[in-house]
C-alpha cells in the first residue's frame, strides 16, 4: 500500500496562492473533466482515449486504484488546476519504475506548481521503494523538460517523429528517468 | 570573471557551512529525494575539495549549490511555504543574468 497520510497538503505558490494536493476521489470526476478539456491539445496526446467527453473521465474516476495509478490532483476550491499522476506496475520486469504524468492548468503555470507536483511524485515514488522513474514528454513541452531537469530528471533519449497527435502529426519523444534510492537497497 | 583560489576556497567554506545547516533541517523531515541529494551535494563539494582549484572546482562548486538549491526546495515544499527560485538571488550573483527562471 503506498502511504497517503500526507494528505491533505497545502502549498503556497510563486504568487502566494494557496493550493491544496490530496490524491483524487470519485468524486471529482467533474471537477477533473473541467480541468482536462481546457487543456492545450498537445497536453492530450498522450491520452488513449479522449478526456474531453466526460463520460470517459467519469468511467476512470470510477475506477481508481491508486496501487496501479496514483493522481494526485492540485485542487483551489474545488476546482482542479494540475494533477500528478504515478503509474505502477505491480509484477513484471517494471514493477520498480513508476511513469509519471504532469498536467497543469494553462493560467497556473510559471508559479511553481509543476515543480511542487514533480516533489510530490518523487517523494511518493521514494515511498513505495521505486528504482527509477521515467516520464515521458513531447519535446516542445520545452518548459515540462527543463522544469523535470531541474528536478534530478535526465534525458535517457529523444525519439524522432515517434508519437502523434490526435490529429495525427508527429512529434518527437523525449524519455527522462530519475534514479530514487531504492536502486542503491 | 576569473575566480581566484581565494574565492574558489571562501565558496567551498561557504557552501560547507550552508550543507551543515541543511542537514540539521533535514534530520527532522521525512523526504528521501532530499536526503540524496544533499548527498550528491556533499560529493560535489568533496569534488570541489580534490579538484585543486580551476574550472574544474568552480564546476564542482556549482553543482554542489544546485543540489543544495534543491534540498532548500523540498524543505520549503514540506512547510507547505512558497517555493524560493535562484532567480530570487540574482543580485548576489557576479553573472550578469540569471540563466533560468520558474517555467513550470
Amino acid at each position: 500500500m503506498i502511504p497517503l497520510d500526507r494528505y491533505p497538503k497545502e502549498i503556497t505558490l510563486r504568487n502566494d496562492a494557496r493550493a491544496v494536493l490530496r490524491p483524487m476521489v470519485p468524486e471529482d470526476a467533474v471537477e477533473l473533466w473541467n480541468f482536462l478539456r481546457q487543456l492545450p491539445e498537445i497536453d492530450k496526446s498522450h491520452f488513449h482515449e479522449d478526456v474531453d467527453r466526460r463520460e470517459v473521465v467519469e468511467r476512470w474516476a470510477a475506477s481508481i486504484d491508486y496501487d496501479s495509478a496514483l493522481p494526485i490532483l492540485a485542487l483551489q476550491g474545488n476546482r482542479v488546476v494540475g494533477s500528478a499522476t504515478l503509474y505502477r506496475n505491480r509484477t513484471g520486469w517494471k514493477q520498480r519504475v513508476g511513469i509519471v504524468r504532469i498536467l497543469i492548468s494553462p493560467d497556473h503555470r510559471h508559479l511553481g506548481l509543476g515543480t511542487a507536483m514533480i516533489r510530490e511524485i518523487r517523494h511518493l515514488g521514494e515511498k513505495v521503494s521505486l528504482n527509477y522513474l521515467l516520464a515521458e514528454v513531447i519535446e516542445e513541452q520545452q518548459a515540462a523538460v527543463r522544469a523535470l531537469e531541474r528536478m534530478g530528471f535526465e534525458k535517457a533519449g529523444v525519439y524522432r517523429n515517434f508519437v502523434n497527435d490526435r490529429k495525427g502529426d508527429l512529434h518527437s519523444l523525449v524519455v527522462l528517468l530519475h534514479p530514487l534510492s531504492g536502486l542503491g537497497k | 570573471m576569473e575566480a581566484t583560489s581565494i574565492d574558489l576556497r571562501r565558496g567551498y567554506h561557504q557552501l560547507e557551512r550552508l550543507l551543515r545547516e541543511i542537514a540539521v533541517a533535514l534530520e527532522k523531515e521525512d523526504i528521501p529525494a532530499a536526503r540524496m541529494d544533499l548527498e550528491k551535494a556533499r560529493e560535489a563539494l568533496d569534488g570541489a575539495e580534490s579538484g585543486g582549484g580551476g574550472p574544474d572546482a568552480l564546476r564542482s562548486l556549482d553543482h554542489a549549490l544546485s543540489y543544495a538549491h534543491r534540498v532548500i526546495g523540498d524543505l520549503l515544499h514540506e512547510k507547505g511555504l512558497p517555493p524560493h527560485s535562484p532567480a530570487d538571488f540574482a543580485g548576489w550573483y557576479d553573472a550578469g543574468e540569471v540563466p533560468f527562471r520558474e517555467d513550470w
